[in-house]
């Protein structure tokens, strides 16, 4: 099927598939969120639910070699989260395993 | 009388000339009188004379009053103070001497009396002390002249109508001698005169008694005329203080006017450090406006000032009156008793007169009775007992500046009138009665108190308005900071902008939650559900206004300022639009963005419309961007048209493959393909709930007709689009899973069943159904159904529970009318595909399964109930159906199960891989529950066999449940016992047994 018939004309025709499932969101700040798409708009604010955000730590460790660094990673969920569209670097379904 | 004051007038013109004659001859006198005036006795009576005795000096020297007046011996235009008593002219004779120059001293006072600008010459009455009423005693430091001229003239003068010449007439000696005793010193020429004049003045009592009752009369004429006189001033003075009020008007608004702009702070600090739009010229006319405004604002806060020092000023005028009045009737009794004793006395002394007198008093009551006073002052007399015109609030405020000194004078003048008023309606009370003037006195009181009262309450409202008017300006004055920062053209822009990104061609669907949310609301407070609040444009576009205002005012009035700005802007955009359609202007226009730089939304200039556009609202979207996209409206049709026709293709495709083949194989429908299919199908339902949304009200019968015919040709072909694309019609093998399943797999599609089903017909739901029941397995929720057999807390296992939830809710909501009106044979038939098609034992360990089969089975046994009832008879089944029912269907599920069935409880799968007794599992009665439901309604229709084998098979789980149950093992609450009993009984009961039989 080509993607006019499949009525995608526009990036956000993507995103619309995607409402109500679950997506992968990048964001800036080496943050990650998973979670249920319930909302969107033009300016990439998302309303996700029963989220899980990933928070990189990037740690340089004192004393270490230059570029030897740690990487913590923090996690979090939450029951509703309005992401502000500003931060969002990709917006994407969760990879199928 | 005439003789008399003749004789006096002699004596004062013999003094003058001698005066005048021989200042030599004089000079010892002189020089007595000198010595007296820097001693410590000296009293300053010299100062009474020179100052308040002016008038008498005046009159009796003719410096300054015609000299005709002196002999009008009639005496009835004449002041009762001028005729010239006895006592009085020796007085004068006196004051004479000691003064020096008394023509200077009058001249003196006449100019100071002249330099005074406020002392009109109407006024003079009032200030020269020919009121009777004049000596009474005053608070304020004006009327020392009257207080001294009390002091120094009250035994002598007969000034006071009552006391002064009453003492004169009983001790004229001592009165002759009371002068002098201040005096100290007295030339014997002096004290001659005067023990002849006492001697006189004795001889001639009895006709001075007889010339007083006629003076008496006289004196009243004279008050009334006098009154008339004060009331014609009073009328002046009006007008003079209204017209003085209005210059003082003016003067306060001039000076506020210069001073207002000194006072805004806001565009002085602007003015300061102007912004860089600041400059005159591209300020904007609003910006003027606004400070006219404001300065308007600041006059109106000093004139509400104003006011309220008025209405302080009156308050503290009503005090001062009231002490007045007090002070004022303390002395009026005192003075009252004194005459009384005093008349007492002198009717003792004078028995003979008491005749007189008593016709006096007849007289003047029949004066007063007859109304032979003037009307007014009879109304006056009347009123001032109550209230003084001065008291009653809501007069004019006549004094608009009252701490200015220089309007003081007409401020001590009007109590001066008020008193005397006051003092008057006394006096002629007491001839009255004297019950009359403490009922009215204590009236009056009252009336002050509540005044006060009001007076007070009225204060305090001011005060708080004012507060509040005070706060408001504050927060105008914070705000006004920042004020004309954009002109005018500035905020034009950016409306433009926001506007343009509001107006969308579908403005209902785009604030649809909005829409739907305050119809709801108003629905619920009762009001009528009204029309979309949806502001919508000539050509499709529009914006959704959300949720009504409910508070009508700023807010309101703003919408509708917004209204009017989005529908010229909406307007001028399509005028710019049809300007360009010319293709000149698209020269050289590849590649460009549009003009104006919407940072937020570039475009460029050139926009090629593409064929192709679907259905999806997002084309709603991404046009709305773009106002002059105008014929988006046309695009969306031609999409619709485009839409249908590709699933025409795809229909024939279908069909020719079916029809060469009979049976294609696909591949399934990946995951993004149902995702895609299902936007389309959610698009399809939503205009078809719009356009029921839409449907006219069935009052307006030759619409609705209208609008019936069009809307169902429309909606039966948009309702044949979305089942074809639900894909029920495909054929079953066409792949695994079938498009339908991988329709409803995801969340959304399950959801969306419900609102189809709404719009299918019972056979298309038939069909459905069908196809769900053979393709059972094929569900997600069937096939990973094991995977919830877990304690563990995953995200698959929630994502698979909430799909699981979903699927109860929604699919099996939405079959569930379709087999409950299901006939047996439909139900056999189901049942037979059910069995056929899939695992019935694996099916049988989901919840979904377990709902599907007790559906049916639940439905079988009703219509069999009914065959036995004879109720159903329209619905009366084959005894074929019913033979394939009980022989084929229901013995093979049994026998399907029976090894199987305490596997069939959630609980018991759990505890199996687990290992924990089943009646630990957390949470295991409400998940088994399901289950229960299944097993009583599959032994509702089993034999006796099979219920035996039920109850065998059984047996362990519900012995195990109702121990526990009875004897509350690990079970921590009263109601997840009481469940437990419960879902056992629902078996039990199905077998016609209770636990209650069971014993442990």
């Amino acid at each position: 099927m080509d993607s006019a018939a499949n009525g995608i004309q526009e990036p956000f025709d993507l995103i619309r598939l995607s409402l109500s499932e679950r997506v992968f969101v990048k964001l800036r700040g080496d943050r990650e969120l998973t979670g249920v798409l319930h909302a969107y708009d033009g300016h990439m604010n998302l309303i996700l639910s029963d989220v899980e955000e990933t928070i990189m730590i990037v740690d340089q460790v004192e004393g270490a070699p230059e570029g030897h660094t740690t990487v913590n990673i923090a996690k979090r969920k939450m029951e509703m989260l309005f992401v502000r569209g500003d931060g969002v670097i990709l917006v994407s379904p969760p990879s199928r395993t | 009388m005439s003789f008399f004051g003749f004789e006096q007038q002699q004596d004062l013109e013999n003094e003058k000339r001698k005066f005048l004659e021989g200042g030599l001859s004089g000079a010892p006198q002189d020089d007595v009188a000198v010595f007296t005036w820097g001693e410590d006795s000296y009293d300053g009576l010299g100062d009474a004379l020179q100052e308040g005795g002016d008038e008498l000096n005046d009159e009796t020297f003719g410096i300054s009053g015609p000299v005709g007046k002196d002999f009008d011996f009639s005496g009835t235009a004449l002041p009762e103070h001028e005729k010239p008593t006895p006592s009085q002219a020796s007085h004068t004779q006196q004051a004479h001497q000691q003064a020096q120059q008394p023509s200077q001293a009058s001249q003196n006072a006449q100019s100071s009396r002249e330099n005074d600008p406020s002392h009109a010459s109407h006024l003079d009455a009032v200030w020269s002390n020919k009121s009777p009423f004049s000596v009474l005693p005053r608070s304020n430091g004006s009327s020392r002249a009257h207080d001294q001229l009390g002091n120094s003239a009250s035994k002598s003068s007969s000034l006071a109508p009552s006391v002064p010449q009453s003492t004169s007439m009983q001790k004229p000696a001592s009165l002759s001698l009371g002068p002098d005793l201040h005096k100290g010193v007295h030339t014997l020429e002096e004290i001659e005169r005067e023990m002849r004049a006492a001697a006189a003045a004795q001889h001639q009592q009895q006709l001075q008694q007889r010339q007083r009752e006629e003076e008496e009369q006289l004196r009243l004429q004279q008050a009334q005329q006098q009154f008339e006189q004060l009331q014609l001033q009073q009328q002046l003075l009006h007008q003079q203080q209204s017209q003085s009020q209005l210059s003082n008007q003016a003067l306060l608004q001039s000076p506020s006017r210069t001073h207002a702009p000194r006072q805004v702070p806001g565009p002085q600090h602007a003015a300061a450090t102007p912004p860089p739009r600041m400059h005159p010229h591209s300020q904007s006319p609003r910006f003027h406006q606004q400070q006219q405004q404001h300065q308007i604002h600041l006059l109106q806060m000093q004139q509400q000032q104003q006011q309220r020092q008025l209405l302080e000023l009156q308050e503290q005028r009503e005090r001062q009156q009231r002490q007045q009045l007090l002070e004022l009737q303390e002395q009026l009794r005192l003075e009252e008793m004194e005459r009384q004793q005093q008349q007492h006395r002198m009717q003792q002394q004078q028995m003979h007169a008491g005749v007189n007198e008593l016709m006096q008093s007849h007289l003047i009551h029949q004066r007063l009775n007859s109304g032979g006073l003037s009307p007014a002052f009879d109304n006056r007399a009347r009123r001032v007992g109550r209230q003084s015109p001065l008291m009653t609030p809501p007069i004019p405020v006549d004094v608009p500046f009252a701490q200015n000194m220089q309007y003081l004078p007409q401020n001590i003048q009007m109590q001066q009138r008020l008193l005397a008023e006051m003092a008057q309606a006394e006096f002629l009370n007491t001839m009255q009665g004297a019950s009359l003037p403490e009922r009215e006195t204590r009236e009056s009181r009252e009336m002050q108190e509540i005044l006060r009262v009001e007076a007070m309450r009225k204060i305090m409202e001011a005060e708080r308005m004012e507060e509040k008017r005070k706060r408001k300006l504050d927060k105008i004055a914070h705000m006004s900071r920042y004020n004309d920062l954009m002109t005018q053209s500035d905020k034009d822009f950016i409306t433009r902008i926001q506007v343009s990104q509001l107006v969308t061609q579908d403005p209902y669907a785009d604030d649809f939650y909005a829409q739907v949310y305050g119809a709801i609301l108003r629905s619920r407070m009762g009001l009528p559900t009204s029309e979309d609040r949806v502001l919508k444009f000539g050509s499709g576009g529009g914006v959704g206004l959300g949720l009504g205002q409910k508070v009508p005012g700023r807010r309101q009035s703003a919408m509708q300022r917004m209204e009017a700005q989005v529908e010229r802007i909406v307007n001028n955009a399509r005028l710019r639009e049809k300007e360009k359609s010319s293709l000149n202007n698209l020269q050289g226009a590849l590649g460009r963005t549009a003009g104006r730089s919407y940072k937020a939304a570039p475009r460029q200039l050139l926009q090629v419309d593409s064929n192709n556009v679907s259905t999806s609202p997002t084309v709603s979207h991404a046009s709305a961007a773009h106002i002059s996209k105008s014929d988006a409206a046309k695009a969306q049709e031609e999409g619709e048209g485009a839409a249908r026709e590709a699933a025409k293709i795809g229909r024939e495709a279908l069909r020719n493959a079916s029809d060469s083949t009979g049976l294609v194989h696909r591949d399934p429908l990946t995951h993004r393909e149902a995702l895609v299919k299902l936007e389309q199908l959610y698009d399809l339902v939503l205009d078809l709930e719009q356009r029921r949304r839409d449907q006219p009200s069935p009052e307006e019968v030759e619409e609705f007709e209208q609008w019936y015919v069009y809307e169902t040709q429309e909606c039966s072909a948009l309702i044949d689009q979305l089942f074809e694309q639900l894909m029920v019609s495909v054929p079953l093998e066409i792949s695994t899973p079938h498009p339908f399943i991988s329709l409803i797999t995801p969340i959304k599609g399950k959801k969306l069943l419900p609102r189809v089903a709404r719009l299918l017909d019972n056979d298309r739901m038939q069909i459905l159904l069908t196809l769900l029941v053979a393709c059972f397995s094929q569900l997600d929720v069937v096939l990973q159904a094991p995977l919830l057999d877990t304690l563990e807390e995953t995200r698959e296992v929630k994502d698979l529970e909430s799909q699981t939830q979903a699927f109860l809710g929604s699919v099996v909501q939405s079959i569930l009318p379709v087999i409950a009106k299901a006939q047996m044979r439909l139900v056999t038939g189901l049942f037979g595909l059910l069995l056929d098609r899939n695992d019935i034992v694996a099916i049988a360990r989901t919840r979904p399964g377990i709902a599907l089969l007790t559906l049916f089975l639940s439905r079988a046994e009703v219509i069999l109930q009914n065959v036995a009832n004879g109720s159903e008879v329209d619905e009366t089944p084959t005894p074929d159906e019913l033979q394939s029912w009980c022989v084929m269907l229901y013995n093979h599920l049994f026998e399907l199960l029976r090894p199987h069935l305490p596997l069939l409880f959630p609980s018991v799968r759990l505890s199996m891989l687990s290992g924990v007794n089943f009646t630990n599992i957390p949470n295991s009665d409400a998940i088994d529950q399901p289950v229960w439901q299944f097993f009583a309604s599959l032994a509702c229709s089993a034999n006796d066999a099979q219920q035996q084998v039920l109850v065998g098979g059984l047996r362990d789980v519900v012995l195990e449940n109702v121990t526990t149950a009875t004897k509350g093992l690990g079970l921590e609450s009263e109601e997840q016992r009481r469940l437990r009993l419960a879902n056992v009984n629902l078996f039990l009961h199905a077998l016609g047994l209770d636990s209650s039989q069971i014993v442990v």
